[in-house]
Formats: C-alpha cells, sequence, structure tokens
C-alpha cells in the first residue's frame, strides 16, 4: 500500500519448488508460489483514506507517575 | 526476501543483479538443464496455463518460462488494454497477453538480461506480434512513460528484488489510475535470517 496501491489480495498459492531438478532452499523457508493483484488508487483522498484505515487505535490508559 | 523500504546495506546489488542475470541467461541458452525451479510446458501446466492461451507460442519462449504464478488467473486483458510485462524473460507472458489485448493494445515487455531479451523479440518476430515490444530496463527504473499501463503483470521477479518498494512504486508510475496490478510471485512463510539475506546463491537459488 505504501507504493499507492489499494485492494490487495493474494488470490492463489501453492507448493511450486517440489520437484524441481536441482535441490534448492525453497523448502526450507516453506516458499510457496502466490498470484496477488491491486489496484492503483483512483486519487490521493482514495490512497489517503486507505491508508488510514489500516491504523490501528491502542486504547492508552493513564500513566501512574 | 526483504520488506524493508530500502535494500539491505550490505547486500552488493551489483553483484546480485550479475548472478541473476547469469542465472537467466543458462535459462534462456540451455532451459532443459535441470534448475531448482520447474521450467517450460511443465510449469505453465502447473501454474493453470491453458491450452488455448499457449496456442500459436513459440515453442522457445515457453520453453524457457520460469515463472512462479499466473498473472492471467486474476482475470484476461481486456482487448486494446495497454499491458507492461516486468521481468518479461523470454517473453510467455508478454506473448499471451499481446493476444489477449489484440491488434488495439499494445505489450512493453522489460527485462535486464539480454539473452533472454533476444529470445523474446525473436519469438515476436517469428509469430508476427507487433503489438509487442521488448525493452532492456531494471524494474527499479522502468522505461514507460506515466500512466501508461492500463494492467502492469509480473512473475516470479518481485522476490529477486532487494528494493520492493520502489519496484512497486515504478509500477504505479506506469500504471492509469485505477490500473491493475496481476502478479505471480512467491512468499516465504518462515521468517529468513538476516544473514541469509546477504548470501546471494539464496536470491538465485
Amino acid at each position: 500500500m505504501a507504493a499507492g496501491f489499494v485492494d490487495f489480495e493474494i488470490t492463489w498459492q501453492a507448493d511450486v519448488f517440489s520437484g524441481a531438478p536441482q535441490a534448492s532452499s525453497a523448502a526450507a523457508f516453506g516458499t510457496q508460489g502466490i498470484n496477488f493483484r491491486a489496484r492503483k488508487a483512483r486519487d490521493e483522498d482514495e490512497w489517503t483514506a486507505a491508508l488510514a484505515a489500516l491504523t490501528c487505535d491502542i486504547p492508552i490508559s493513564p500513566l501512574r507517575l | 526476501m526483504s520488506n524493508d523500504q530500502h535494500p539491505e546495506p550490505s547486500l552488493d546489488l551489483e553483484h546480485l543483479r550479475q548472478a541473476i542475470q547469469e542465472e537467466y541467461a543458462a535459462v534462456a541458452r540451455d532451459p532443459g538443464r535441470g534448475y531448482h525451479f520447474h521450467t517450460g510446458r511443465r510449469l505453465a501446466k502447473l501454474l493453470g496455463y491453458t491450452s488455448d492461451w499457449l496456442e500459436g507460442i513459440p515453442e522457445d519462449a515457453l520453453e524457457s518460462f520460469a515463472g512462479t504464478g499466473n498473472p492471467f488467473r486474476m482475470g484476461r486483458l481486456a482487448p486494446g488494454a495497454n499491458i507492461v510485462d516486468v521481468g518479461s524473460g523470454a517473453g510467455l507472458d508478454s506473448l499471451i497477453a499481446a493476444k489477449m489485448v489484440g491488434p488495439d493494445g499494445q505489450v512493453i515487455g522489460i527485462d535486464m538480461t539480454p539473452a533472454m531479451l533476444h529470445k523474446a523479440q525473436k519469438s515476436a518476430t517469428n509469430v508476427g506480434f507487433s503489438n509487442v515490444v521488448f525493452r532492456m530496463g531494471f524494474a527499479e527504473a522502468l522505461p514507460v512513460p506515466d500512466g501508461w499501463a492500463d494492467v502492469v503483470i509480473s512473475n516470479g521477479v518481485l522476490n529477486l528484488l532487494p528494493d520492493k518498494l520502489t519496484a512497486l512504486k515504478e509500477m504505479a508510475r506506469v500504471l492509469k489510475p485505477e490500473g491493475c496490478l496481476q502478479i505471480g510471485d512467491i512468499l516465504v512463510q518462515k521468517a529468513v535470517p538476516e544473514g541469509a539475506k546477504r548470501q546471494i546463491d539464496l536470491w538465485t537459488g
């Protein structure tokens, strides 16, 4: 999202490395092939709103000094 | 491998690019040699490429295919659309895109490996596709005007880039507002140790 995209979605994932002719580090890191999509925000307002929606409001208890 | 906003400081970008170019030049020249990833028609089938997409695609483009996903499973490309293929390799995805968008659309494939570009251009010429061009370039500085593309596709390339944010910003720059990314890539489900992120051989294999 930091690049200006919204509506990010991973649509598919699967092991695409097993059985390859040469050994790989893929299995050691649980590597999977994926498809993902996203859409460039229509304008600054849409992007800003999408970023704001990611913000978590953390309840803050008054500190006891 | 890194989700930081900037590349690992001790990773030598030029060295990494050279290693990647050598690996994929080998895939272009000798696709049947056997790599740590699948290649060619078998891989395309594994990733869900349909027979009608592959029909008419030269074997040269198909045999050196080394993607990790399938940008077209998220929706066919509309006739007349402008498409950028980042890391176009031997040209399989660019040529399928050229078929989908038809004569009123355009495709720009971009790759940094001369052997792959040569192979892709030769395939496009052989099938007479005049709506696709291949350009030398890097994902972090795409040779495409601002706001040109309706869709950016890429397949198995982002994971090879230390500075993913810059590459994604470039993809956003070349897209029209509300343009789409349709990307095949990889994810790792276990944390990669910091030291491993600086090992060139882990990036390429």
